[in-house]
């Protein structure tokens, strides 16, 4: 158990690391704006091969990249009816709060627990590994069953 | 598109299909006397046709061959380079699977393979638009 958990996260981190090759790039259809194209998805050429790395049934993880954004979307693993809504109260308590974390999408992708979007901005003021560092603590964080009090 | 391909004329698909069905079966010909290193070149040569049902059968295939693999680093060693690249695109569309098993045995492999090739062959899977598998 403990071993695929650690299979995972160095397949997501090794993914990560691979995908976030972010530069700036205006929006080619309005002029002086800049958008992060992973959300728009209006032009294929900008848009690379969405990934789905999966442990099991229950926990998966859809990174997607473009050539200014990355979108990484999580779906943590629940036991029980309890923990489904203690994870979903605490998920949208961070949601709410998205600013203070930058890299937080105020709402996850439709399937999904919680969402990241990082952006060329992101990768310029902040160091790329340790962004990928955050991401993995996170899941290790859920994985380790934070809300399990029994 | 598979309306396209019937206009060319219906045994194209199917002639391709009975092919990658003659494939698995070498696959699995090859993994009962235990013989995974050809079961996995056998696996990997050539990319199936844009057609959705090719590239299923030609996944039931490959994934026969991956789940064959005991010894991940040997099989590595002993694989040409030159199919680093296709083994890593099958190995992300097996760990979008969500099946346990499949998923287990992908991450292993992904996890030597990326230590053998490097995160080049990780960006070139996310990259390629063309030779989708």
């Amino acid at each position: 158990m403990a071993s695929t958990l650690r299979l995972y996260l160095t397949c997501i981190r090794n993914t990560l690391e691979a995908a976030m090759c972010l530069q700036n790039f205006p929006c080619q259809e309005v002029e002086r704006h800049n958008k992060p194209e992973v959300e728009l998805k209006t032009s294929p050429e900008l848009l690379l091969n969405p990934v789905l790395i999966c442990r099991n049934e229950a926990e998966k993880c859809l990174i997607e990249t473009s050539i200014n954004s990355l979108r990484i979307s999580l779906k943590v693993k629940q036991a029980d009816e309890l923990e489904n809504i203690l994870a979903k109260k605490f998920l949208r308590f961070l949601s709410m709060r998205a600013e203070a974390f930058q890299v937080l999408r105020r709402k996850p992708v439709q399937g999904y627990d919680i969402s990241f979007l990082i952006t060329n901005y992101h990768c310029e003021e902040l160091q790329k590994q340790k962004l990928i560092d955050f991401i993995v603590q996170f899941m290790e964080m859920h994985s380790l069953k934070y809300f399990r009090r029994t | 598109m598979a309306e396209a391909e019937k206009f060319m004329g219906s045994d194209n698909v199917e002639d391709i299909l009975t092919k990658i069905e003659n494939k698995s079966l070498k696959i699995e010909s090859l993994i009962k006397p235990y013989k995974p290193i050809e079961a996995i070149k056998t696996a990997l040569e050539g990319y199936p046709p844009q057609d959705e049902r090719c590239k299923f059968a030609n996944w039931i295939g490959v994934r026969k061959a991956l789940m064959a693999i005991k010894d991940v680093e040997g099989i590595l060693r002993s694989l040409n380079p030159q199919y680093y690249d296709i083994l890593m695109k099958y190995v992300y569309r097996g760990l979008s699977t969500g099946d346990r098993t499949t998923c287990d045995q992908c991450l292993k492999i992904h996890e030597k393979l990326t230590e053998k090739a490097g995160f080049g062959c990780i960006l070139r899977s996310l990259t390629d638009t063309v030779n989708t598998i």
